[in-house]
């Protein structure tokens, strides 16, 4: 479904990304993982385009998105759920759901995708009038994974969900995001700081250090890789 | 009392114009994070425009706001696509200040230029016309000014709060990145925003001509008052901008009122430096 091959991006003269290449197929859940500064990030809003890219391709559905713009890049189906959550503080929990819907197909699914927001959160229902800023983190958590669901997104990207979040709501969390891609068929790209959470929902995954990708494989495969537990999961 | 009473009454009318005033700056700023150094050019730019459709084309001022409506926004709309949002991309403050204050230079003199900087009047079959309500005697041109500035008003806060345009305003100010992320082109966004603070402004202007003299230099004063509501007010706020601009207009009729005329900018102005020590001692106190 996304297949991204040789993507250099950064920012100015700085480059960030060099020459990754991963794939995510149909329903699966495959973890971008790193620490701090890998360059998590600059990938995301490449792939997203917020960022250009300086040289690759990002393929989706047979389509290179590579330097298209973000709006192009949500109508084909890839939403993300951006790092640091970036809600509308002074907007109600409904109006940020709200904005989530962003072109016709979804405007006119509306109603029935909220219903399926309330559904996995049912929180958001009893504090839809209430402005997004004076939720709790988790909350706040909650309507970014509920803005980006709006979207009808085939691909959910969740950029550091666990940021600053109680280890019981990141597990929430990721639970949600792993029934959307078992049940709902919504393959998701989570990119992590948290390895050990992330490898227990994904897939797959890919280790990013310094802008490069420097391992991938199964989850199982990396949990058992010996510079993975010597460097992050601290075994 | 009955002094006292038609004192507020024109308070509140020349509040809401200084309302009108700060919205317009304060919907701008908070898009673009920028202060819009001509806002009182676009309101001299309307009341011009007002003033010419009167004149030359016969149009009622009240009549003709569509019409100024329509082309203070194509001209926000234009100075934004041209030349704001390249100088936003520069990130230097000082390049968007030069160029708002610029613009202003340039209105100012091309007003000069085409309309000499003789004072300019319009006066209709109802000009002079009285209503009165009880003890309050205002003038018909006042009094449907009063309203308009009402209706505005509200218009104004029901646009930002339900209409789709109105939500992605708000939505590119509160967080520009969120924005971005459900694909609202901001791009577009700053020219609709910039076009409608100007709008407002011309309104603004339309709204005053009938019993205020037209010239090139009038927008100066209501451009350093928009500024003093949006201090006042919290750069950014709409309804703060709102209601630190009904206190503005209060305060000026009232200070002449009760301390005389001669005294009235300076009563203004130790009241606007008092708020700024006291908010910024509570602000300390908090930390």
């Amino acid at each position: 479904m996304l297949k991204v091959e040789n993507l250099s991006s950064g920012y100015g003269n700085l480059e960030i990304i060099w020459n990754a290449s991963f794939h995510v197929d149909d329903g699966e859940v495959v973890a971008i993982l790193g620490s701090n500064g890998a360059g998590k990030t600059t990938l995301v809003r490449t792939i997203t385009g917020m960022v250009r890219p300086k040289s690759g391709s990002v393929i989706f559905n047979g389509e290179d998105l590579a330097g298209k713009s973000s709006r192009t890049i949500l109508d084909h189906g890839i939403v993300q759920v951006p790092e640091g959550r970036q809600l509308f503080t002074e907007m109600s929990v409904y109006e940020n759901l709200e904005m989530g819907a962003y072109n016709k197909e979804t405007k006119a699914r509306l109603g029935e995708s909220l219903e399926f927001v309330y559904r996995w959160f049912p929180k958001l229902k009893e504090r839809k009038n209430q402005a997004a800023g004076t939720l709790s983190g988790g909350e706040q958590q909650m309507v970014a994974v509920g803005r980006a669901l709006i979207g009808l997104p085939k691909l959910l990207i969740l950029d550091e969900p666990s940021l600053g979040l109680a280890p019981n709501i990141v597990d929430d969390i990721l639970s949600v995001a792993h029934s959307m891609a078992k049940e709902q068929g919504i393959s998701v790209l989570l990119v992590e700081q948290d390895i050990t959470k992330a490898l227990r929902m994904a897939d797959r995954g890919y280790v990013v250090e310094n802008g490069k990708i420097t391992l991938s494989g199964t989850s199982r495969e990396l949990e058992e890789n010996e510079h993975v537990k010597k460097a992050y999961l601290g075994i | 009392m009955e002094i006292f009473l038609q004192a507020c009454v024109n308070g509140l009318l020349i509040g809401g114009f200084y309302s009108l005033m700060g919205m317009g700056q304060n919907i701008i700023f908070g898009v673009m994070k920028i202060i819009n150094f001509c806002h009182g050019e676009m309101l001299m730019i309307g009341m011009y425009l007002t003033y010419v459709f009167n004149t030359y084309l016969g149009l009622d001022p009240y009549l003709s706001i569509p019409l100024v409506v329509v082309c203070m926004f194509a001209l926000g709309a234009l100075i934004q696509h041209t030349l704001i949002t390249p100088s936003l991309g520069t990130k230097s403050f000082t390049n968007l200040l030069f160029l708002t204050v610029g613009l202003g230079m340039l209105f100012q003199n091309l007003a000069l230029v085409i309309f000499s900087p003789n004072y300019r009047t319009i006066t209709t079959s109802y000009s002079s016309k009285t209503l009165s309500l009880g003890p309050i005697t205002m003038s018909l041109p006042k009094m449907i000014s009063f309203i308009g500035l009402i209706i505005v008003t509200i218009a104004l806060f029901w646009f930002l709060k339900y209409t789709s345009t109105g939500k992605k305003i708000r939505a590119v100010s509160q967080n520009p990145i969120g924005a971005e992320v459900v694909g609202i082109n901001s791009k577009r966004i700053y020219i609709i925003t910039y076009g409608l603070g100007c709008a407002l402004a011309g309104i603004a202007g339309a709204l005053l001509t009938l019993f205020y003299m037209v010239y090139p230099m009038v927008g100066a004063s209501f451009s350093f008052k928009a500024l003093i509501v949006v201090v006042v007010g919290g750069f950014g706020s709409i309804q703060g901008a709102f209601f630190a601009g009904i206190f503005l207009g209060l305060l000026e009729t009232l200070s002449s009122l009760i301390v005389g005329p001669t005294y009235r900018d300076l009563t203004v102005f130790v009241t606007f430096i008092v708020i700024l020590v006291v908010r910024q001692m509570i602000k300390m106190r908090r930390r």
